[in-house]
Parts: C-alpha cells; structure tokens; sequence
C-alpha cells in the first residue's frame, strides 16, 4: 500500500489502473434491472425473453430434499379430496372379489387419511367419554380427564403402528416375500379405524347389549376389509398357519375396540370408578398382549411340527 | 518518504473537483419510518403497533380480501386471546388443578397450530409456519366473546341441570364456532389448490372444535 500520484492511498498492482473505468462484464442475473429502458423495448416480445430467469426455474434436475425439510414428506400427502372421500368408503365395504387395495390405495399410499382419521377418532372417543361421564356417573367432575384421553390416543396410535409392523415381518420373514410395503400397510390400518368414528359417537347410548353388538359388528365389518386384502397373498401358504394368521388379525382389531370401549364406555350394573376402569384396563391390555405374544409363537412353532 | 508524502499533506491544487453533496434516499413513508422509528416517542410505537394489532382484529372479524393478516403476520393478538381465553377457562376450577387448566388451553393452542400448518405445508400450500399462527389465532376473537358471553350468563341463577340457560349458551359457542369457521375458510383456504381445500379444511375444523368443546365444558359447571 503506498500514496499514488492523486494523493489516494492504493494498492500497487492497480496504480497504473488508476485513470481507467472498469467494466464489469460478467455479472449475477439478480444485476439486471428490469427497468431499464434498454430491455424495455423488448419486454412484448414472448419469444426472447431477455429478463434471465432464476436458476430454479430452468433447473432440469429436481432438487434434492433433506429429512429435515418438508419436502421431502411431501411425496407422502400427494393426495386429493376425493382419493380420501373414496379410500373412506371403500374401507368399509369388504368386496371378495374386488380388492380396493389394489384399485384404489397401492398407486399412491399416503399418510394423511390415516393420520386424522386416528386424531378424530382419540378426539371422538374423549369427546363422547366425557358425555357419558357426565349423565352417568354423579360424583365425577364435568373437566376432560387427559390421563385417559392420552391412554387412548396411545393404544390408537400404537395400533395403528405395531399391527403394520407384525404383518411386514410375518410376511418378510415367514413367508418371503414383500408383497406390501410398510407405508402401504400403514395405509390400509389406517382407514381399517374409520369405521369407529361414528360408531364411538353410538356408543354413548348407555344400553349394554347395544354397545357389544355395535362393537362386534364394526370390527367384523373392518377386519374383514383386512382379511380379504391379505388372503390372495397369505393362501399360497399353510392352510392352517394362513387361517390362524387371518383369526390373529380379526382378533386384535376386535380387541383393540373392546378396550376402548371399556376404558370410556362400559356401564355396568356397580357404580364404576374412572380409577378403576383405568387399571382394569391397563391390566387386561398387558395380559392380552402376553396372549397374543404367545399365539403368535405358536403360529410360527406349528407349521414346523405340521 | 517525505516526497511520496508531501503532495498528500499539501494541499492541492492539481484541479481535483471536490465534489460535495447529500446522499439521501427518495423519501417515502416507509424509509422514513425505518430510518426514524428509534428515535420517535415509546407512545407512537406502542400506539402504531397496537392500532395494527386492532385492525387485525377487525378484518379477523369481519373477513375481507385484505393481505394485511397474512403479508404483515404478528403474534401479538394470538398471544393476549390465548392467555385471556385461558384465564376465563380455569375461573371455575379448584385450586390444585388450575395450573394445569391453564397450561392445557396453551398446550392445545399450540399443538393445534402446529399440527394444522404442518398439515398444511405437506399439501402444498403455501403459507410459512407463523403466518398460519397469526390467522388461527386472530380468528379465535368470537369463540373468546362467546366464553366471555358465557361466563356473564352463568351468574344468573338456575335451578335445574338442563334449562333454557344452558341451551343458549350452547348456541352461543355453535354461532361463535361457525363465525371463526367462516373467518379462518377465507383466509386459509385460499392459500390451497381447489381440489385440496377440504382437506386442509378439515384439521382447522377439528381445531376450533376442540377450543368450542372446551368452552361448552367450562359453562356447565356441577
């Protein structure tokens, strides 16, 4: 750095520069002002369009989304108004011959029916429990008791999620072949529960042969939409080992709605504790599902003996 | 040395145009506003902020094709309708669960928000996490007025557990549920494609349900 002719302080390799203008020549495209006059002319003309465009907009390759990013789950909720009307029906209609699995959800398995078809139904449930507590039992508070609308929201979701997971690995591993992917799974569970929501709000009517038969019907109806779905894969197997695979299945979603039903529902002829009702069906849940552990291993041990 | 250095510390008198000047930008209201809003009067922020804080709160209520809720989003409004709707929930509870009562409205709030503008997000629209905040809150504004409603009407004594009182509360919290309806659909839906709306109608529809619920629970005490 040292003191140039004009008296300004310059750097010595651009002091022989220091009468020139500098002209810029290549520049970012943000520098182009499109104001100005000289492109003005041409601004009617479609043909050459003289304002560069940005580099995302002629970017061949689409760009790469990270986890972090709501991009990348985006593929998960292409879906439309009318997908969800149709996958919502056909859940509930168990066809033999045509599977709406096939038709409707393996194009395009997505997320967001089943997703909020288990947030209204922990929100149907909690809303209809408190209903029920309030016209039946004198001494409880009329507050929304969230111990227990957590214990449901938990055993949902846990349904929701174990269930796809059994059936991925029973496939995976017993019978060797990935007929189903997880996310299609997901899907099918997910809609499976739809059939509860109206029938959560029946159950408030506090006749008690009404509410088993409600229960009974619906997890029949909606086990059975499963069953169908799973039977073309699952009959090339055992015939023994396919139908206590099928009973497994109607059996836990039948199970899964009795709890429910007794957790928030059930009227018996005793005065119920909400207390007791709780631990009553914390316990049953844990002996049910050493139970199901145990039926399982003996699903897998017989066709070895068979 | 003292030559390189002389003809800087003399003055010159090469013909060196000096070249004087102002460097001012062409002044409109909002330059000016950025350049001097930290020296104006703490009465002029509070009032300016607050005075676009009140007009949200009308075009909340009354919707119109306005940007103003959506462009120039705040959190203000959400804030101070959470915390009086919270506090107006938890004036009946006992004393050992009313810190509970009050955090459970903020942790709806907040969880619903989330859920709603994820929701959104993942269908496409386009609208940033804190725009959505600042239109589902403003928009609670008659579900507030209805609890507010409510809690006047319950200081007039009844004597059985289903009376008329009763019902006209409830309806007053179902005229207030559809007004925010009404006011969130206009905002919010547009920001979605036609063949999606519904979809991402129906959490924000869930949502006010839930705050609805919770102020129906608060006006039948037992």
């Amino acid at each position: 750095m040292m003191f140039s002719n004009d008296g300004f302080l310059t750097d010595k390799t651009s002091s022989s520069n220091s009468g020139q203008t500098h002209v810029f020549t290549s520049f970012p495209n943000s520098a182009v002002d499109p104001d100005d006059e000289h492109f003005g002319n041409q601004s009617s003309d479609t043909d050459k369009l003289v304002l560069p465009l940005p580099a995302t907009a002629t970017d061949a390759k689409p760009e790469q989304s990270y986890v972090w990013q709501i991009e990348y789950y985006q593929k998960y909720f292409q879906i439309d108004t009318q997908q969800v009307l149709e996958r919502l029906a056909a859940s509930v209609t168990p066809r033999p011959n045509k599977s709406y699995f096939d038709s409707t959800i393996r194009q395009n398995p997505d997320l967001y029916g089943p997703f909020w078809v288990c947030i209204t139904f922990i929100v149907t449930v909690g809303i209809s429990g408190n209903i029920v507590n309030y016209f039946h039992l004198p001494d409880v508070e009329f507050q929304i008791d969230f111990s227990r609308i957590t214990l449901s929201a938990i055993l949902v979701c846990l349904y929701w999620w174990l269930m796809p997971t059994f059936i991925y690995f029973f496939f995976r591993w017993r019978l060797n072949r990935i007929e189903y992917t997880f996310l299609e799974l997901l899907c099918l569970y997910g809609y499976s529960l739809a059939i509860f929501i109206p029938v959560s709000v029946l159950w408030i009517i506090p006749i008690n042969w009404l509410q088993w038969t409600l229960t009974f019907i619906a997890s029949l109806v909606s086990g059975s939409v499963l069953v169908v779905t799973f039977w073309p894969t699952i009959n090339s197997d055992h015939k023994r080992l396919s139908a206590i695979s099928m009973l497994v299945v109607l059996l836990a979603h039948l199970l899964m709605a009795v709890c429910i039903m007794f957790v928030f529902f059930h009227i018996s002829d005793s005065n119920i504790n909400p207390k007791s009702v709780t631990t009553l069906a914390t316990t049953t849940l844990s002996s049910m599902s050493t139970l199901t552990a145990t039926t399982t291993t003996t699903a897998t041990i017989t066709p070895k003996t068979a | 040395m003292d030559t390189d250095q002389a003809p800087f510390l003399t003055t010159s008198t090469q013909g060196i145009d000096m070249i004087e000047g102002d460097i001012t930008l062409p002044s409109n209201r909002t330059n000016s506003n950025e350049l001097s809003t930290l020296d104006e009067p703490v009465l002029d922020t509070i009032k300016r902020d607050l005075g676009a804080v009140f007009r949200k709160f009308g075009y909340a209520v009354i919707p119109r094709h306005s940007s103003t809720l959506l462009q120039q989003w705040d959190l203000w409004g959400p804030l101070i309708l959470v915390t009086t709707l919270a506090i107006l929930l938890q004036s009946n509870a006992t004393k050992s669960s009313a810190g509970a009562q009050f955090a459970e409205v903020f942790t709806l709030m907040l969880i619903g928000s989330i859920a709603v503008t994820v929701n959104s997000q993942l269908l496409g629209g386009k609208i940033s996490f804190f725009q959505s905040v600042c239109v589902l809150g403003y928009c609670l504004l008659p579900l507030l007025l209805s609890a507010f409603v409510n809690n006047i009407l319950l200081y007039i004594p009844t004597k059985s557990t289903i009376s008329i009182l009763h019902i006209i509360r409830f309806l007053v919290v179902m005229a207030a549920y559809a007004w925010t309806m009404y006011a969130s659909v206009q905002f919010l839906g547009q920001t979605q494609q036609p063949n999606r709306r519904m979809l991402v109608l129906y959490p924000i529809f869930l949502f006010y349900f839930l705050i609805a619920w919770l102020i129906i629970l608060h006006a039948h005490p037992k």
